[in-house]
């Protein structure tokens, strides 16, 4: 009886089967039933795949869902989604992505990359995605470094951050200048919504969530492209305690990388 | 049994479509047939030219270097390929803009004020046909006949008006010259 | 104009192309202008349009190969058209696109290269096209159309095999056939539709969720992968390979050559009987899967071979291996632009007739580096 009173489509309202008890945590119905985490401790993605699981399942559109996802630690989307993937060489998501949705406009097409993948490699693509309004959504996860590969210098990597490429700290005259990729991808016309959040609190948290339904609705509202970039942390290449990194993302990161909406055409 | 015509002359005279006329007019009448334009930064270059080879069988090379016709329509053209037809090949030229020289002795020379009659038709836009004319009043294996319908396909239903300037184009191009060469 | 009827039409190659693809069905076209093939790119961008189908101008070759590979991943049809050495950027692509075996069309319309090169045609893809530039064990389909009406018709199957085979295929043309215009007609599109219910991602509806990927962290899943491919191209080896054979019976030497070099071979061959010389045509049709059987047949019956093309000894190497040694293989080549004229195909027919050395002609003039004698 209780069930029925909880809103559908929120997983909160599963049973326990105990009598007298609800359950009120679960894993996500787009998140495949049985699976770990190979994520390293600590790490953001966890939580950020999770947060776009839930907002799935509340818009009820997993069904309809075909991501495509490309190379880094984003890759592993595949093996936590129970939605269709279609795999993109590294940098290649928003441009597979655009085809995916060309040829099925009345899919939801997603993108799922980081940062290297998303604004070094692959900014052509994800650029020209945005600048052509393609009706697609896509979420970068910014950590500041190249993660898979063992934490090198990367188009997000901040002044003076150490990296194994970078090791007496990135300065202007030898490596340039970070890249603010929320900022630039709020300038191209055809974006509908550009957000910048991050993962190191809950009230963040919360407000990411909101981020990533938003930008699943201006595709689903067919308003122009949906982007967001979320600040995560990476304990491991930053050699950090989990506790640790998220005072990096808290006290550093957001200083140089702002939150906030840089764009919203629905608002 | 194959034959090649080189077209040649300025941007905007006309060129290409007159030899996609030409081809065309094979086409009808049954032949193998291949049209080669030159491409690319050779267009940027001020002239322009397509090849047109017609044959009893499949055609061999669509490009060539030497030609059984060249059909020039300016002078830049004619110096250019007056040197490319082949011993005993025969070249046309439009006398309007090309001086009437013979630098070679083992080639035939047509010349035919073509700019001058299109002009007497009201507009030298249709040069390139009364070209065509010409070339046809010269080359029997070019049908006057199969140009005409040649000329009603390319212009299609769109520019069906024109048909009949391009008809009086095509004939009085192939009256130009009394007699053939 | 073109359409789907059974009426002649003169037709540039690109064009026949392009329209061969909406009759086929392609659903979307992505793609990035490059000289001599940009034509394919502007005839559809109309024309898609009127279709309601999509066309984009993609931000690179990059792009547009990784959308075609988007677009077929959900089971419709696509390509992209380009030309040597902006189809080298599409090679990280097709080797994703065949270990995901995703049904991509690609068309490349060579130009010369290596590099930026320019804008004469040439055969120099050849080994881009079959032995390919992306990285592991894959094959492509090719097919090299050597008349615009084979432009329609090549066009048509490689949509079918693409799916039929998922596996990705490439039209290699070449700038003279692109650019050049020659009756053709077009027909239907003959082949049926190949049912991709099976694998095509269309949203996880009353299904399991569908994942295409080729990142393998399984080391024994992935021998079998490759085993797997292996095994698909026997068998597209066996059921696909084509290729055509002039004369060849009575012959004592075969000419052979790809793409729209077939046709001097074949102009060269019928000069070379009119002076008695019994001379005989090869032509494979399918560079990959290549007829190695059916040139080893010739070789089985003495017949030596004269290898014609525009660049300087790709294919001859697939000939060479596939006669074991049993015959002569002589090569006449120029590396780029002038097509090799019939007439300087049959003065080195009749040389190497004489002499069995090989040839590279040099532009404008029968100028001749000989090679050793190219005994395979």
């Amino acid at each position: 009886m209780q069930q029925q009173e909880l809103k559908e489509g929120v997983n909160i309202g599963v049973n326990a089967g105990e009598k007298g008890m609800v359950q009120v945590f679960s894993i996500p119905k787009s998140m495949k039933e049985n699976f770990r985490y190979t994520f390293c401790p600590g790490c953001d993605h966890g939580i950020a795949i999770r947060l776009v699981a839930e907002v799935i399942d509340e818009l009820g559109i997993r069904e309809d869902i075909i991501s495509s996802t490309s190379v880094g630690c984003a890759v592993f989307l595949y093996d936590f989604l129970e939605v269709d993937c279609v795999e993109a060489p590294h940098g290649r998501a928003l441009a597979s992505a655009t085809g995916v949705k060309r040829a099925r406009p009345d899919k939801v097409v997603f993108t799922y990359s980081g940062d290297g993948d998303f604004a070094s490699i692959g900014l052509a693509e994800s650029m020209h995605t945005a600048l052509r309004g393609e009706k697609v959504t896509s979420f970068c996860i910014n950590n500041t470094t190249y993660g898979m590969t063992g934490g090198q210098l990367g188009p997000t990597t901040m002044m003076g951050q150490v990296t194994t490429t970078s090791p007496t700290g990135r300065n202007k005259e030898y490596f340039g200048y970070p890249i603010k990729v929320a900022e630039h991808i709020a300038l191209c016309d055809g974006t509908a919504y550009s957000a910048r959040v991050a993962l190191d609190s809950v009230p963040h948290i919360n407000e990411a969530k909101k981020a990533i339904k938003k930008a699943f609705q201006v595709q689903l509202d067919g308003l122009g492209f949906g982007f967001v970039e979320i600040l995560s942390s990476c304990p491991t290449n930053w050699h950090m305690t989990p506790e640790e990194a998220h005072e990096r993302v808290r006290n550093e990161m957001i200083k140089v990388f702002p939150l906030g909406v840089f764009k919203d055409v629905s608002a | 049994m194959e034959t090649n015509f080189i077209l040649a002359g300025f941007g905007g005279q006309g060129i290409l479509l007159a030899g996609t006329v030409l081809a065309n007019a094979f086409m009808l009448e049954g032949k193998n047939v291949t049209w080669y334009p030159c491409y690319g930064a050779e267009m940027r270059g001020g002239t322009v030219n397509c090849e047109v080879v017609v044959s009893d069988t499949e055609v061999s090379s669509v490009h060539k270097q030497d030609t059984d016709y060249a059909l020039v329509l300016n002078q830049q053209s004619f110096d250019r390929f007056v040197q490319r037809v082949k011993k005993g090949g025969t070249i046309i030229a439009n006398s309007t803009l090309v001086a009437e020289s013979k630098p070679r002795n083992d080639i035939n020379y047509v010349f035919a004020p073509m700019g001058d009659i299109a002009n007497s038709l009201g507009t030298s836009k249709v040069t390139n046909v009364v070209s065509l004319g010409v070339l046809s009043s010269v080359c029997n294996i070019v049908s006057k006949e199969y140009l005409a319908k040649g000329v009603e396909k390319v212009l299609g239903e769109k520019k069906k008006d024109l048909l009949p300037l391009n008809e009086k184009a095509l004939a009085n191009g192939f009256d130009a010259l009394l007699t053939k060469v | 104009m073109a359409d789907k009827s059974n009426e002649k039409v003169l037709i540039k190659g690109n064009y026949a192309i392009a329209q061969a693809a909406i009759n086929a069905g392609c659903q979307c076209y992505f793609g990035y202008p490059i000289t001599p093939q940009t034509e394919i790119g502007e005839y559809l961008s109309g024309k898609m349009q009127e279709l309601g189908r999509a066309y984009v101008c993609a931000e690179s070759e990059l792009g547009a190969i990784n959308m075609v590979m988007g677009a077929v991943s959900t089971g419709v049809k696509a390509m992209t058209s380009s030309s040597s050495c902006a189809v080298s950027l599409m090679q990280e692509a097709l080797s994703y696109a065949s270990s995901d075996e995703l049904p991509v069309v690609l068309v490349n319309v060579m130009r010369t290269g290596p590099g930026l090169g320019y804008i004469y045609p040439a055969q120099g893809d050849y080994n881009q096209a079959v032995y390919g530039g992306g990285n592991g064990d894959y094959k492509l389909i090719v097919l090299a159309p050597s008349t615009v009406q084979e432009c329609v018709d090549l066009t048509y199957r490689a949509f079918y095999l693409a799916q039929k085979y998922r596996n990705p295929t490439m039209i290699l043309a070449d700038g003279l056939l692109g650019q050049m215009m020659e009756p053709a007609s077009f027909g239907e599109y003959p082949y049926p539709e190949v049912d991709v219910s099976s694998w095509a991602l269309t949203g996880a509806k009353g299904r399991d969720a569908r994942k295409i990927y080729s990142v393998a962290t399984d080391e024994k899943k992935q021998i079998q992968h490759i085993y797997d491919l292996h095994k698909k191209f026997e068998v597209i080896a066996e059921n696909e390979t084509t290729y055509e054979e002039f004369n060849t019976e009575d012959a004592d030497i075969v000419l052979v050559a790809f793409g729209s070099m077939t046709r001097n071979i074949k102009a060269a061959m019928n000069v070379l009987r009119a002076k008695g010389k019994k001379v005989g045509c090869f032509r494979p049709v399918t560079l990959s899967p290549f007829p190695y059987k059916a040139l080893k047949s010739l070789a089985d019956k003495g017949k030596d071979l004269v290898v014609v093309e525009m660049n300087m000894g790709q294919m001859l190497k697939d000939v060479k291996y596939a006669v074991e040694g049993k015959v002569n293989v002589s090569f006449v080549s120029r590396p780029c632009g002038e097509w090799l004229s019939v007439e300087e195909i049959v003065d080195a027919v009749e040389d190497i007739m004489v002499s069995n050395t090989s040839k590279s002609i040099q532009p404008g003039s029968v100028k001749e580096v000989s090679y050793a004698a190219a005994r395979a």
